[in-house]
């Protein structure tokens, strides 16, 4: 209830200077909408699709709520115990995630295909940190950045992880 | 303004990539030329693009995130007692503060490839939450040049 009023006051300031309305997504304390009792981070939307990050299972790990049917898209095997996964991004149709994810002390870029269900690290032949990826709508861009040359650099591969030409 | 098309390779750090929707276009934010900027390439034309009045002297631009065809920008600016969401519209050039009236604390903006929704961080509860604002169908969506459907 007092989340729902206060929802509703940030509406009426936000709808009086023009920049449109909060949607009100259901809040749910068991975890199965875009927001719980525990912290939701680095959201991306996309089409219909907001990815983002979570800890409500006790873990940081990647989460897809569809804004049309208001509910939670399964994401089987991206979830993986051994691995801590961050900064999620999702094409608009919602079928590929990219994400940084660490896994036995070692960060790679890991791509999800809802399709097939395959997670595949794209960066495992680049020997430096990498973090922050992005993919495009469309799926066909994934920028990143590497720590390759001592500094944050980007760098832009394909679905396949191929280095493209800037 | 950096040129040339071998400046994206610079020698400052580059951070925080952003796509297009349609992957044409790539904003990050850069230190070089002696300010922390937020800077839009073209990868089709391999060259910058102004963004005109977005980079103040006075504030700091992070967190791009770009809609379909890059026309819409969003981004937190750090000018004010606490950060704002903005939205710079490369059509007017025109910047709306998105969260002027908002009461939490912002960061992390996202927003939809159509430009209509804008997802952030809010700090409202405590804890970081997730924020969807709608702009609602009055305005300009990004739809051009978009293949009908994949």
């Amino acid at each position: 209830m007092k989340l729902r009023l206060l929802l509703l006051i940030s509406c009426l300031y936000l709808s009086a200077c023009g920049a449109g309305r909060l949607v009100r997504f259901p809040y749910d304390v068991g975890g199965r909408s875009l927001n719980s009792p525990f912290a939701e981070q680095k959201p991306r939307v996309s089409g219909r699709y907001v990815v983002f990050t979570s800890d409500r299972r006790g873990s940081q790990d990647i989460f897809l709520y569809d804004m049309t049917n208001r509910a939670l898209v399964d994401l089987p095997g991206l979830n993986a115990l051994d691995m801590i996964a961050s900064t999620p991004s999702v094409t608009e149709d919602g079928r590929f995630i990219i994400f940084h994810g660490v896994r036995e002390g070692r960060s790679g870029i890991y791509l999800y295909d809802r399709d097939t269900r395959q997670l595949r690290n794209l960066t495992e032949n680049i020997k430096a940190e990498v973090r922050n990826p992005t993919i495009s709508a469309d799926g066909f861009r994934i920028a990143f950045e590497s720590s390759a040359k001592g500094q944050w650099d980007i760098v832009l591969i394909n679905r396949n992880g191929q280095v493209l030409s800037r | 303004m950096p040129t040339a098309p071998a400046e994206l390779d610079s020698r400052y750090a580059d951070e925080q990539p952003a796509l297009s929707g349609d992957g044409r276009f790539l904003a990050f934010v850069s230190n070089r030329d002696g300010m922390r900027s937020l800077l839009l390439y073209d990868l089709q034309q391999k060259r910058f693009i102004p963004l005109p009045r977005l980079n103040r002297g006075d504030a700091i631009a992070e967190s791009p995130s770009l809609s379909y065809s890059a026309r819409y920008i969003v981004y937190v600016a750090s000018d004010r007692a606490r950060p704002e969401i903005e939205l710079y519209d490369r059509a007017t050039q025109q910047i709306a503060v998105l969260t002027s009236g908002y009461r939490g604390w912002v960061r992390n903006p996202s927003i939809s490839p159509d430009g209509r929704y804008i997802a952030f961080e809010t700090g409202i509860r405590g804890q970081w939450d997730i924020e969807v604002l709608d702009r609602g169908t009055n305005i300009e969506l990004d739809l051009l040049n978009r293949p009908r459907s994949r």
